[in-house]
């Protein structure tokens, strides 16, 4: 494998390539990870493979893709704050404490300091818990009124799409197993808005039905949920599409919770343009 | 308060990532939309499989907003290890096995070509594309065997029916003809 201590660089290349086989590269992997040398080669070799990424048809990926990762980071960072806030708090008293302390051991005053030291952080700690509270307080009531604010916005939306000369209505018939039911679409291309309602059938817990987008060209667009996940308006159910997207038809599929970014389950409703 | 790109500044892919360590969202949007089509491509190409290349497409970029401050300017590339980790990730899906198994370090990858705007993205593409063009059939495939279906030599040589060393002696040539991409 080796030329004197180190792996020669045709191996990385196989290695890096992912052409060797397991009981060599396994050797090789041992000896790169306690030899810096031979690491920055295989880095090396690993860059000058992934140039092959470039071969690949280029595509670009669904949208709601970039959005389910975004909302995944939003949620992460509420979480590192809302963790980071009683870890900062604690620290804080603690070395406020320590520095009121004297330096000098065995001094008697330390006996009257103490506790004076640590009636202050009882004290500090109620207050600091208070203020947390009064802020928490003010959030939410900066959140609930954001919150209507914004439901105010989306409902004068929803009215301008409905009563929208190019607002589009689809007729959905049941299919298969469904075939009693019907639905219908309201679709604004312009605005990307897609309003829908249907007399389904009740279904297990576990599953939902899931709207789709069929546009004329590409993969199926999730157009929300009806049920747990979906955007519900009074009676009927709401998603955003991209704008001026294409629609050639619109169909209904049973999925489970949560939905899913293509559709898999079956066809209940379906509607063309 | 976190900090803004100016007008007309050009982003380095370091710049960004010093921004996502301090939890700035729009930085890691400007990295997805940087390097996000590749990143699906090469999957789905290895995948064949929209939903599973976008499902590693998306756990990537939450790795990076995860561990943005473990990328080193000084050792790695980003963009390199996006493509490798792509592909480890996708080749361990292909073939069943455990993802966690071997976990790409962050510096591990080094790829000394710039290629944080789409249009030296293209002209690299164009760049590769010609020089696999050039490379004989045989040496092509058994490149794209290795790379997009994570084959051992010993694979495909049993495949193809072709004698181990010669299978070698083909990646190797062809690793050498693909080198011509950084002169």
């Amino acid at each position: 494998m080796s030329n004197g201590e180190h792996v020669r660089w045709e191996e990385l290349e196989l290695f890096a390539l992912g052409a060797m086989p397991e009981d060599e590269a396994a050797a090789v992997r041992a000896h790169v990870s306690g030899c810096e040398e031979c690491a920055a080669q295989l880095a090396q070799a690993r860059g000058q493979a992934a140039l092959l990424a470039f071969t690949a048809k280029q595509e670009r990926p669904a949208g709601t893709v970039k959005a389910e990762l975004m909302a995944r980071v939003r949620a992460n960072r509420e979480a590192e704050q809302r963790n980071a806030w009683p870890a900062k708090l604690a620290s804080g008293r603690a070395n406020e404490v320590r520095r009121q302390l004297p330096e000098t051991s065995g001094a008697w005053w330390k006996w009257v300091l103490v506790p004076v030291a640590a009636a202050l952080a009882v004290v500090s700690f109620a207050l600091s818990w208070q203020n947390r509270r009064i802020t928490a307080e003010l959030e939410r009531e900066h959140k609930a009124a954001e919150a209507l604010i914004h439901d105010h916005e989306r409902i004068e939306k929803l009215v301008g799409v409905l009563a929208a000369p190019d607002t589009v209505t689809v007729k959905l018939a049941g299919v298969g197993d469904a075939a009693k039911s019907s639905g219908m679409v309201k679709f604004n291309a312009k605005a990307g808005i897609v309003l829908y309602t249907a007399e389904l059938p009740e279904l297990p817990a576990s599953k939902s039905y899931q709207m789709w987008l069929v546009p004329a060209n590409g993969a199926p667009i999730s157009a929300g949920l009806m049920g747990p996940g979906g955007n519900a308006w009074g009676n009927m159910w709401t998603a955003e599409v991209a704008a001026n997207t294409q629609a050639k038809a619109f169909a209904v599929t049973v999925e489970p919770v949560g939905g899913m970014a293509q559709p898999t389950g079956p066809k209940v409703l379906l509607g063309a343009m | 308060m976190t900090p803004q790109s100016t007008p007309g500044e050009t982003t380095t892919d370091w710049s960004l990532l010093a921004r996502i360590g301090q939890r700035d969202e729009e930085a890691l949007s400007a990295l997805y939309d940087r390097y996000g089509g590749l990143v699906f491509s090469e999957a789905k190409r290895i995948l064949r499989d929209s939903g599973a290349a976008e499902e590693i497409l998306q756990d990537l970029f939450f790795q990076v907003w995860r561990t943005a401050e473990r990328f080193d300017p000084a050792k790695g590339s980003l963009a390199g290890w996006l493509l490798v980790a792509a592909r480890h990730r996708a080749i361990s899906k292909l073939r069943q096995k455990s993802g966690s198994s071997e976990e790409l370090d962050e510096n591990s990858v080094s790829l000394d070509l710039n290629i944080e705007s789409h249009t030296t993205q293209k002209l690299l593409l164009d760049k590769v594309r010609n020089v696999m063009g050039s490379l004989p059939e045989n040496q092509r495939e058994a490149l794209e065997c290795s790379y997009f279906e994570g084959m051992s030599h010993t694979e495909i040589a049993k495949k193809t029916g072709e004698p181990l060393g010669t299978v070698k002696t083909r990646i190797r040539s062809a690793m050498e003809t693909l080198k011509k991409v950084f002169r």
